[in-house]
């Protein structure tokens, strides 16, 4: 047997390697750097997703043009099959870089989980279709995204801070000498600026983590079963322009079907284009070079889907009639008070229908103040971003959250629009507010207010403080017309606990109904 | 009180090596005496740059504030995510002469810091300060964000209303701190000068201190202690201070304001607007504790 001095593999590991360090470079930059706006198209691996982009675009009910550069994806899959699983996707590499880790249960040939893939993608298409967008639950950039920003990174910034903390305080000076340039190195190239704290973040690591150790019961099981962007894929590629061949006329040895990644080579040694995503591996392992990838030559046999018909329908049936379930919650009469989206968010449903749950903008937001939500939202809004104004405000010279935004869930808004836009209001809670509650002089609250003509203004009153004493305190309100409610107030309010001020979504720029009260005349 | 040991108390507290907080202690007539009636000197002038130089120079120059071989921190106003223009940070242009001059002086390190209110970067970016000090080549120059672990717990034995307040290491350790605030209304203590520019080195919760916040600042005064208290008053911020945001509540002076005495400088300042020190209650609370001098009449006033 003739042996590559360069196997096939090793470029495909090339590619693997420059690609997912490629994704951690935009991973890290997707953050403030010194200037309004992020130089770098952070959110590309989102924009080439054709999955998320066919959910955004049914949910929407239009063609959105940040998601067309998906179309790439699905071209080179057309012309080379399931390649970008196997040579692109960040996911796939994690999990083949991972796999050593999490020995293999058994040597059995594959599961039968992997028609459920399929029936994932119809249910989530019919979902995003009728009202039920769920797509960033499953696909493998979201949850990916999700895990590194809400958990893995703040972790790594964690340990790094508690373990360079311990050298500063604890070891002798020579150490330091060491250990401090290492530190103001890594915080200089790739830890976050700021340490920063999610809801969530246990469970979306936990999410990435059994994904991973799925990989104990067959290489790759997500990527074969569960992945619906790689069921999209794979329909792409029934019938790619580049086909593997394998050795039907071979020794028999089957070490293609042992070392398969994907369980993509069958009983006969024919490759399945629905699952074989393109490691080569049994084309530099086959005893007698017999394996081959050409473009043009007949297939020979036709891919099995082996769905079953009346799970298919199942799915749509799901699909369909689970939308249709959600508007009887009670969440559909009356919004979370406490739901309070990012400036630029669309309305509600077009907003929940386009966010794909990448944490993009919980990632870039420099206050902290994105949160995942769990069930605020409904079962359907898990993960999608909300103001958590006690952790963190909006800041008001910011639209970072707009452009890192894969599907204009949060549109892009200039400076000068976003500092106008109302996200929500602040009201203040007089039985805790010190001036009112016990006459303490304060307004935190009006000093931070961000508006040129501050939103929160104050009255002086005089009062009888806890000691009994007669005095004069200024007493803060809002200006119903200047509040944007980007919760600057309720973060910095020094009252321990719960913040004397709240801001709550009403009045927000984006639905009407939510509209302040008036005793001037309604304009709608 | 012996600065040598307070020193000392500092760097076993921050090695780990006592969990005994340092201790400043100062008797205020022990103050009366340190602070004999210095001089001020106000400039006017369009060029920044030459309205430091003259401030400096009619006090007998920086060297009086700076000697070879000195620790430095220059402790501007970077507080706010505004443009210089906004009045709400201290103008780039007077910290980058201050920088220049204390580099000049022959100071060993000058440290530029501010603990913000809003995001840290953006402030830096945004007020002009990041870009000025960038121009200026000189490895004993740092300008950088605070570092968390560096806020040390110091007791204010003297304090009224405050007695500990956790403290930015390099500004306890300064051989010579240079406070360069920026004049501005604020509306619970009315303006925000020199005094209540200390609150950038501190750590911990600052809303805190806004609960008597005159006082609790004179308090911090008593550990902080500008060697020189440089006042930006080049456009001053008249409504809706801290922060502003409308050009129209900003006045244009052209004015900078030194002086070795932070009473008598934010004293001084205080006149811009029309107020009287005495209606500063962090003024008072200061020149209580034998800080400085409120009295103008009693200061030497140089127009420089």
């Amino acid at each position: 047997m003739k042996k590559r001095k360069f196997p096939l593999n090793y470029w495909r590991r090339l590619s693997q390697i420059v690609s997912f360090i490629l994704f951690l470079f935009l991973f890290i930059k997707t953050d403030y750097s010194g200037s309004d706006s992020i130089d770098y198209a952070v959110n590309i691996l989102f924009r080439i997703d054709p999955l998320l982009a066919l959910c955004a675009f049914l949910a929407a009910g239009t063609i959105i043009t940040l998601m067309l550069p998906a179309i790439v994806t699905l071209v080179v899959t057309f012309i080379l099959g399931r390649f970008f699983c196997g040579w692109l996707c960040p996911m796939g590499t994690l999990l083949d870089g991972c796999h050593r880790l999490v020995p293999q249960n058994n040597k059995e040939y594959g599961t039968n989980f992997r028609p459920f893939k399929y029936y994932l993608l119809v249910f989530l298409l019919m979902g995003a279709l009728f009202g039920l967008p769920v797509a960033g639950y499953f696909d493998p950039f979201s949850i990916l995204v999700r895990g590194l920003a809400l958990s893995m990174y703040p972790a790594l910034n964690s340990l790094s801070t508690d373990f360079f903390t311990f050298t500063y305080q604890q070891a002798p000076g020579w150490v330091n000498a060491i250990t401090e340039p290492v530190y103001a190195f890594l915080k200089y190239s790739i830890l976050p600026f700021h340490q920063k704290y999610f809801d969530l973040a246990i469970f979306s690591f936990v999410i990435l983590l059994i994904i991973i150790l799925f990989e104990r019961m067959e290489r790759r099981f997500f990527c074969r079963n569960i992945c619906p962007l790689g069921g999209l894929l794979a329909i792409t590629a029934t019938k790619p322009l580049l086909r593997g061949h394998g050795g039907s006329k071979c020794d028999k040895c089957k070490n293609c079907r042992d070392i398969c990644r994907m369980g993509a080579i069958d009983e006969e040694r024919q490759i399945s284009p629905l699952d074989c995503n393109l490691c080569l591996d049994c084309v530099d392992h086959c005893p007698t070079n017999k394996i081959t990838f050409r473009f043009g030559k007949p297939l020979g046999y036709k891919p099995v889907f082996s769905l079953s018909r009346r799970s298919f329908l199942s799915a749509i049936a799901a699909g369909v009639t689970l939308p249709f379930v959600m508007k009887t919650r009670v969440i559909a009469k009356r919004p979370d008070p406490f739901l309070i989206r990012p400036p630029g968010a669309l309305p509600e449903d077009d907003f929940l229908g386009r966010c794909v749950r990448c944490g993009e903008c919980m990632k870039v937001c420099i206050g902290n103040a994105l949160q995942p939500t769990f069930l605020k939202a409904g079962l359907a809004g898990m993960f999608s971003p909300v103001l958590k104004a006690r952790l963190g405000y909006c800041e008001y010279n910011c639209t970072l959250c707009g452009q890192v935004c894969p599907t204009g869930a949060i549109s892009e808004l200039e400076v000068n629009k976003k500092r106008i836009v109302k996200i929500g209001h602040a009201w203040f809670d007089k039985n805790r507010c010190l001036p009112f509650a016990k006459g303490i002089p304060c307004i935190v609250c009006e000093e931070h207010c961000p508006t040129p003509d501050k939103a929160i203004k104050f009255r002086l009153a005089e009062v009888i403080n806890s000691k009994g004493e007669k005095v004069t305190v200024k007493q803060p309100y809002v200006v119903d017309k200047l509040c944007i409610g980007c919760g600057i107030c309720e973060t910095k309010c020094p009252v321990p606990g719960q913040a004397a001020i709240r801001v709550t979504s009403a009045g927000e720029s984006r639905n009407p109904s939510n509209r302040l009260p008036n005793t001037g005349v309604t304009i709608y | 009180m012996d600065r040598r040991q307070f020193l000392k108390q500092i760097s076993l507290w921050s090695l780990g090596l006592t969990l005994d907080v340092p201790r400043i202690n100062i008797v205020s007539e022990a103050l009366a005496m340190e602070v004999q009636s210095q001089p001020l000197a106000v400039a006017k002038g369009g060029d920044y740059t030459a309205l430091v130089a003259r401030v400096l120079e009619s006090l007998g120059g920086m060297k009086q504030f700076v000697r070879p071989s000195d620790k430095v921190v220059i402790k501007p106003n970077i507080g706010w995510d505004r443009n210089p223009g906004q009045a709400a940070n201290t103008h780039p242009l007077v910290v980058k002469a201050l920088v220049e001059h204390a580099l000049d002086a022959g100071a060993a390190k000058v440290n530029v810091f501010d603990r913000t209110c809003n995001e840290e970067r953006r402030c830096y970016v945004n007020s002009g300060i990041k870009q000025a000090l960038a121009g200026i080549k000189d490895k004993r120059l740092k300008h950088f964000h605070p570092d968390n672990r560096k806020y040390i717990p110091v007791d204010i034995a003297r304090g009224k209303a405050v007695n500990r307040l956790e403290i930015y290491k390099d500004a306890l350790e300064a051989d010579s701190y240079i406070n360069v605030p920026v004049a501005k209304h604020h509306s619970l203590s009315r303006l925000t000068m020199g005094i209540k520019n200390s609150m950038g080195v501190l750590g911990g919760d600052r809303g805190q201190m806004h609960h008597n916040l005159g006082q609790k600042l004179a308090d911090l005064a008593t550990v902080v202690r500008p060697k020189l208290t440089v006042i930006d008053a080049t456009r001053i911020l008249l409504r809706n201070g801290p922060q502003g945001g409308s050009l129209q509540d900003v006045k244009v002076l052209d004015t900078l304001i030194a002086s070795a005495d932070p009473v008598a400088a934010d004293a001084y300042t205080t006149t811009l607007f029309d107020l009287q020190p005495q209606e500063i209650d962090s003024t008072v609370a200061a020149f209580k504790f034998g800080l400085g001098e409120i009295d103008l009449a009693k200061v030497k006033i140089i127009h420089a």
